[in-house]
């Protein structure tokens, strides 16, 4: 078995449960493990892979929900297998549920990116780079037939796409056309390379006095786009060698946890002044120079904003149904956002 | 302070987390055993079933061995509940193996279960019945699996096809036939999911079969992006092997490059003129890597095993790829559709099609396309670490091939610092092997960042990465020279001690790198190597010292500077001699010999003084390995090395020689080494065996190119000619293939109405012929024009024969059990079904007279006997001991002249001494309550003396336990001891049940499905009776009724059976014995299991007839035994 089946197989496993259980540990998988080991029977026969599609195996073993659970406390009978296989197991899309039926038929869009970005120790842009995911979150009746243009698609560097997704109309004119899955599903995932700056700066200092270490580090806004930079955050690991750091910030709080590892939560940008930490380190002896020096990993969310520049151009659905509801949203995150210092 | 405080709050927090865990099965994981199991199994309410297994579940999870339930939860299979199955199911793949008896049990419920109407059920069934592994059951798993491989149900199909490999997996010989024709059959489903779980299936069954393919190679191509991801994973690989085994290479990919680099030269012209092509693509997609690429290109389709052991014996070229081997990606249909369908999927959203994908075009596509993997591969980068890291092994194998694929993409390959090392080696290493002039300083800059990063091992790792891009690009050498010197200089000014191993492993690495820097052109770096000598005294890490210090041994000699200094430099290695390490000390001497070996007459008397100054000062060393060096270099003379005062300069030839070895030793300068060695082994990409670098269990190379030939894949005639071996395979073995699919026809529609008309059907019994071959239902139709002449035809052939040997039913009997048919809802069928009851029922009178069992013979008297003889048969007779018992008549005859005395059989295995009455007790008991099932005799009543030439007779009577192997007894005689074997025989292992046709009918409609076997022989016993009564002409016998006989006669006289019914046939064609149909019913003696037989004549009267054996019942193993066993006896020559 080519090993990265194996590991995508894992991949999805784990989704499945957390997605089942709410989360993935030891004691969840304890509390529901006949569930458990019934999700892994369909999931894997003889060391090839069964049915990985959520959908299917949602139809085939109910997850444990609040109403199953009372029911089941009240009944006594607590059967979570369905007694009838899944329309979508025989269909040519497995993906969708037979037949679904809604009063709102209501499509979102979110296009969820996170930005990759390597700033090295003189303080250039080495990397930046925008990975983004399309979310969609269908609620539709029947088989819908629905088609998503972008507004740029010159820009994505390169794609990868969920099944449902038909490639060669794709390959001629990059329009999306698909029959979506019922609920929540991640329809496409893209990549945007080169991008020429990042929403915000970090500027690490280290600077030693008399035998005393400083450290110092800025952090600010580049550019204005109109939106909120949410929840920054800053995380640094300490050279090996030092002993104590006594920091301190004018914003936010500081952290220095056991291994070494510091954390600086800033939140929101104030208005009035920019974020600094600032403190002294004490290392095991005096050092005239330092041959290790941290990397800063930056945390940050802006609603409302792909940072990529993609845009959603237009969302249509063939045979129209009378209504149809259509929402989009935007996320940009931190992913790999790294400041060398 | 108050610990019931502490216990109130133990106890809240306990309920708190009761409250989340309401409705979860947590209770039953943390106490799994606080009631007793056993009653819930028994519990009629499913609930309780349901919690008692959930209770079993949560034990097998901890760890504990619950398989003391097995047969309580075993008969919980029959459970109507599905999730009480499902649990069954668990629990029973989990002790299968363990409790093979006990798990035999639950066959029958799976069958039972492959009938349901529910898809769900039946692919369950099929599923957990292929799970446990058991040799026993898998003739029953291979007709299960036949059957749900043609349900109408895609998710049962696609279950047919994932129990296969199971069914593989049990290496059983007489059954991959069977198999591979199922692969096939679902590799031509039109379903895409079924298709994906076929092409696993063809994986792990049969790789090698590549012609399955070939018949629908275009169709699988393009269904390939609608298959399921996994499937699409197995998919891609076969397709790949296909093409490369059916057409070759392509010649303009990358794998051809090489090969004609290497064959243009002694191949004719028209080579010549695809080198150039070559050339050109080559020139348009940037340099590759020639050696290289045909490495891996050989490695690829020989396994590197293979390839590079042939290496050793320098014939490496020996496989050479001739030209036509290979065809053009341009023109072949094949290639190209297998380039076009899989172009898509390296959009996919698994990263293991996307690898897979990739490794298609990389093996198969032209050179200039090959780039469009590559964008794919490098997003793939952006997951977890694990797959990171096995798609960074599979890029630097692309990478080394062919760098300017990945040249401009080197950004891509930038380090995080959350990676793990693995990953970050890796980046490193392709960095160094894509960098270009162009981008190298990019790489560089971040190089430099790279070594500030606490991870140390990472750090050093850098250092070498620059060494190698140095070497790469030796424009670059200078300046990686002077960073590395002035890294090497910032880190002796830290003090390593502090910083321990890693630092020094960085100074060292460093060092390494500058050497190996030095060694591609050693004459541009002599101030470096100075440089270095310098630093000497602030560089106390003992690796970096002695590389320093065999680097001056080394380049002694070179340009001018180095010269001059050597005298400095051994005077001061001399003088710190004593406080070095062991491997400086070990360079040092060395360097100082080299030194000595090759310098000038003017340094000459200093350097020996030194010489022998620390030869001295070695041979007290405490290492032994110094001493050792030290006396080695002492006595390897040489005229430098001549210490002073031996003035007498000898030219001695073995003098000569010894100076020649001690230059070749010492004073050469080492010859440049072959940048890359070449012990690289390269597996598929996306294999596991990439990955580990060894070929991993199941690893197969590519197809030998055009391997595959075309005859192979002359479709029609490969096609029937697997049918016709697949016929011959089902004559031969248990269970008709042919027969399968009739089977098929009637079971394959689940649809309620039909499935309803259809056990209507088999409760009429034989008239509707759904179970026969679909040609035979058609004949008759057609020929019988006027049904009433027929019925007279009929009537008046067999009223001429009723006085003689039968009676037939009277007229208004057969037309008052025509009338008993129930109505069908299928016009169709009951107007069918009207027509094919045109058949008389007769009733033979004295076959059961003439009824004579088959004789064995168990001694013969002339070979080992001793003159006694000892024949047996088996008797009808019920034995009056037990039920279980098979009564068998043996004959004992002396033919000897001698009497013969004491005369007994016993078990082999069982004490002589024991007094025969006791010990029958003894054994009676034992054999009848014991479960132990070893086939067991009842001791016989010894016979006390035989005269010559009497024959006396003794009932046997023996448990077989429905073994079929032979009984080994001993037989004593005159105080002599002769071993001799008891066949059994399945057909005795029944009794005769006497029932009337209606209940006959009856009791079959209730074994429908899979209670029931058939099988097709032929049976040619009544011509010979035939042909008898030609010749006796005052008794012309009805042929119908001689067959009948003949028929009736054979089967009484091999199985214990009861003969219910005769029917005639009624055909317009008097020779035509189609439609004569016998049955006989009878009972499994141990278990009283109703077992009947029907017997379906078809073919002509003078000509070996067809017949077609049904069993049903319901004990499925037993009656597949018996079948097999009838059909034997049936082609058996009658000995009259």
């Amino acid at each position: 078995m080519p090993p990265l089946m194996g590991i995508e197989f894992l991949c999805r496993v784990s989704d499945v449960l957390s997605d089942y259980l709410g989360g993935l540990n030891e004691d969840v998988i304890k509390d529901n493990f006949v569930i458990v080991y019934e999700l892994l029977d369909e999931m894997i026969d003889n060391g090839f892979p069964l049915t990985t599609e959520p959908n299917i195996l949602r139809e085939m073993i109910a997850p444990p929900n609040i109403v199953s659970k009372v029911l089941s406390v009240v009944t006594g009978n607590s059967s979570n297998v369905s007694d009838t296989l899944p329309g979508a197991t025989g269909s040519c899309i497995p993906w969708r549920a037979a037949d679904p039926k809604y009063a709102n038929n209501e499509v979102y869009v979110d296009l969820v990116e996170e930005m990759d970005t390597v700033i090295n120790r003189d303080g250039v842009l080495v990397k930046c780079e925008i990975y983004g995911e399309v979310r969609v979150n269908s609620h539709l009746s029947g088989l819908p037939d629905l088609t998503l243009s972008f507004a740029n698609p010159s820009i994505l560097d390169d794609v990868r796409f969920h099944p449902c997704v038909r490639f060669r109309p794709w390959e001629s004119h990059q329009i999306l056309s698909f029959v979506p899955p019922d609920g929540e599903f991640k329809l496409m995932s893209y990549r945007v390379k080169k991008l020429k700056s990042t929403p915000i700066y970090v500027k690490p200092q280290l600077s030693s006095d008399a035998g005393k270490w400083c450290v110092n580090v800025l952090v600010g806004l580049r550019n204005d786009h109109g939106k909120t930079i949410d929840s920054i955050t800053l995380q640094f690991q300490l050279p090996p060698c030092v002993l104590s750091a006594d920091l301190t910030s004018n914003t936010g709080t500081v952290n220095v946890l056991g291994n070494k590892t510091c954390s600086w939560s800033i939140g929101r940008i104030p208005k009035d002044k920019t974020p600094s930490l600032s403190g002294t380190l004490e290392f095991e002896s005096e050092l005239e120079r330092l041959n290790v020096f941290p990397t800063f990993r930056v945390g940050f969310k802006i609603m409302g904003v792909a940072l990529s520049g993609v845009q959603i151009d237009k969302l249509d659905l063939k045979s129209t149904p009378s209504r149809l509801y259509k929402g989009f949203r935007a996320l940009t995150q931190a992913g790999e956002f790294e400041v060398r210092s | 302070m108050f610990p019931q405080f502490g216990a109130t709050a133990d106890t809240l927090s306990k309920a708190s987390t009761m409250v989340f865990r309401i409705g979860t099965d947590a209770h039953l994981y943390d106490d799994p055993d606080d009631v007793s199991i056993a009653p819930l199994l028994d519990s009629k309410f499913d609930s309780e079933k349901c919690e008692a297994l959930k209770r079993l579940l949560a034990l097998i999870a901890q760890g504990i061995d619950v398989s003391n339930y097995f047969p309580q939860v075993v008969k919980n299979v029959a459970s109507q509940s599905l999730e009480v199955k499902k649990l069954v199911y668990l629990y029973l793949l989990h002790y299968a193996e363990k409790r093979p008896n006990e798990a035999l049990l639950s066959i029958n419920y799976f069958q039972k279960d492959l009938g349901d109407t529910n898809p769900l059920v039946r692919a369950w069934a099929l599923r957990t019945m292929a799970g446990i592994r058991l040799h026993v059951i898998a003739p029953l798993v291979l007709v299960a699996v036949g059957k749900c491989a043609r349900d109408p149900s895609v998710y049962v199909r696609k279950s047919a096809a994932n129990a296969l490999p199971k069914l593989h997996d049990l290496r059983q010989e007489e059954h991959a036939l069977a198999i591979e024709e199922i692969v096939g059959l679902l590799l031509n489903d039109h379903s895409p999911a079924v298709v994906g779980a076929a092409a696993a299936a063809f994986a792990s069954v049969c790789p090698y079969n590549l012609s399955l393919i070939g018949w629908n190679y275009t169709k699988l191509c393009e269904i390939l992006p609608d298959v399921e991801e996994w499937g699409q994973i197995a998919l891609i690989g076969i397709l790949l092997r296909y093409v490369i085994a059916r057409h070759g290479l392509v010649k303009e990919s990358i794998m051809f490059s090489l090969q004609c680099t290497e064959s243009s030269h002694s191949v004719k012209d028209g080579s010549y003129v695809d080198f150039g092509k070559v050339k050109e693509s080559t020139d348009m997609g940037g340099t590759c890597d020639y050696e290289f690429v045909n490495m891996v290109s050989r490695c690829y389709i020989e396994g590197p095993d293979e390839y590079l052991s042939r290496s050793s014996y320098a014939n490496r070229e020996s496989f050479e790829l001739t030209c036509e081997q290979f065809t053009s990606g341009k023109s072949n249909d094949d290639v190209k559709i297998l380039l076009y369908s899989t172009s898509p999927l390296l959009w996919s959203n698994n990263s293991a099609v996307v690898l897979a994908a990739a490794g298609v075009h990389w093996v198969m596509a032209p050179k200039e396309d090959v780039k469009r993997i590559i964008k794919p591969l490098l997003f793939l980068l952006r997951s977890s670490n694990a797959s990171k890291y096995v798609v960074l092994c599979n890029i630097q194998v692309f990478a080394k091939a062919m760098p300017s694929l990945f040249a401009p993409y080197y950004e891509d390959f930038f380090i995080c610092s959350s990676e793990s090392y693995q990953v970050k080696a890796l980046k490193l290493e392709i960095l160094s092997s894509i960098a270009t002039d162009s981008s190298i300083s990019s790489i560089f800059r971040e190089f430099q960042d790279y070594i500030r990063d606490p991870d140390r091992r990472f750090a050093a790792d850098t250092i070498a990465a620059i060494g190698l891009c140095a070497k790469r690009l030796p424009k670059m050498a200078h300046i990686c020279v002077d960073g590395l010197l002035a890294l090497t200089r910032e880190e002796f000014v830290t003090k390593d001690s502090e910083f321990g191993d890693q630092e020094a492993g960085i100074l060292t690495q460093a060092i390494i790198s500058i050497k190996s820097i030095i060694k591609e052109d050693p004459r541009s770096h002599d101030k470096v190597i100075i440089q270095l000598v310098r630093s000497l005294d602030s560089i106390k890490v003992p690796a970096a010292r002695a590389i320093i210090i065999w680097m001056v041994g080394e380049y002694n000699s070179l340009g001018e500077l180095i010269p001059r200094i050597l005298n400095t430099v051994l005077k001061y290695l001399a003088w710190c001699f004593t406080s070095e390490a062991l491997e400086t000390k070990l360079q040092i001497l060395n360097t100082v010999c080299k030194v000595l070996v090759s310098a000038s007459e003017e340094d000459l008397c200093t350097f020996k003084k030194i010489f022998s100054y620390l030869v001295e000062l070695a041979e007290c060393d405490l290492n032994y390995d110094v001493r050792d060096r030290s006396r080695f270099l002492k006595k390897l003379p040489s005229s430098n090395l001549v210490f002073i005062g031996q003035e007498e300069r000898t030219n001695d030839l073995p003098e000569k020689d010894l100076c020649v070895v001690a230059e070749c030793i010492l004073g050469r300068q080492t010859r440049k080494v072959k940048a890359e060695s070449f012990s690289y082994r390269f597996y598929l990409p996306g294999s596991l065996s990439q990955i580990v670098l060894h070929a991993a269990p199941g690893y197969e190379p590519l197809p030998k190119p055009c391997s595959l030939f075309v005859d192979d894949l002359n479709v029609p005639e490969g096609t029937s000619e697997i049918k016709k071996r697949m016929a011959e395979h089902s004559v031969t073995d248990d269970y008709g293939t042919s027969s399968d699919r009739s089977d098929d026809e009637s079971a394959s529609d689940y649809d309620s109405q039909r499935s309803i008309t259809e056990s209507s059907g088999s409760g009429r019994g034989d008239d509707s012929e759904f179970t026969s071959e679909g040609n035979d239902n058609a004949d008759p139709l057609i020929q019988i024009s006027d049904i009433s002449n027929a019925y007279e035809n009929q009537n008046g052939v067999s009223q001429s024969s009723a006085a003689n040997l039968g009676e037939l039913m009277s007229d208004r009997a057969l037309e008052s059990w025509l009338d008993e048919q129930p109505g069908s809802s299928n016009p169709g069928i009951s107007e069918q079904s009207d027509i094919r009851t045109s058949s008389a029922r007769i009733s033979l009178g004295d076959v059961e007279k003439r009824v004579k069992p088959k004789c064995y013979s168990l001694l013969d008297p002339a070979t080992s006997g001793n003159g006694l003889k000892v024949d047996y048969s088996f008797s009808s007779e019920i034995s009056s001991i037990s039920h279980l018992l098979v009564c068998i008549e043996a004959y004992f005859k002396n033919c000897s002249s001698e009497t013969i005395s004491e005369i007994t059989l016993v078990d082999e295995e069982s004490d002589r001494t024991l007094d025969a009455e006791e010990k029958a007790a003894d054994v009676n008991e034992s054999l009848l309550a014991s479960s132990n099932n070893v086939p067991t005799l009842v001791p016989m009543e010894s016979i006390a003396s035989l005269e010559p030439g009497q024959t006396s007779r003794r009932i046997l009577q023996v448990r077989f336990h429905h073994h079929l192997l032979p009984l080994k007894l001993a037989l004593y005689c005159d105080g002599k001891k002769l071993p001799i074997k008891l066949r059994p025989d399945i057909g005795y292992f029944v009794k005769p049940l006497p029932m009337d046709v209606e209940a006959f009918i009856n009791k079959e409609s209730r074994l429908p499905g899979m209670f029931e076997y058939t099988r097709s022989c032929a049976f040619t016993a009544h011509i010979e009776e035939l042909d008898k009564e030609n010749g006796d002409s005052l008794f012309v016998k009805d042929k119908f009724l001689a067959i009948c006989e003949s028929l009736a006669l054979k089967m009484l006289s091999n199985a214990n059976l009861c003969l219910v019914s005769v029917d005639m046939p009624v055909a317009a064609n008097l020779d035509d014995a189609s439609g004569l149909r016998l049955r006989f019913s009878s009972e499994i003696l141990s278990s009283s299991t109703p077992c009947l037989i029907t017997i379906t004549v078809e073919g002509k009267c003078s000509d070996p007839l067809n017949l077609s054996v049904k069993v049903n019942c319901e004990e499925t193993v037993f009656g597949l035994n018996l079948l097999s066993r009838i059909a034997n006896f049936l082609v058996e020559p009658t000995l009259f």
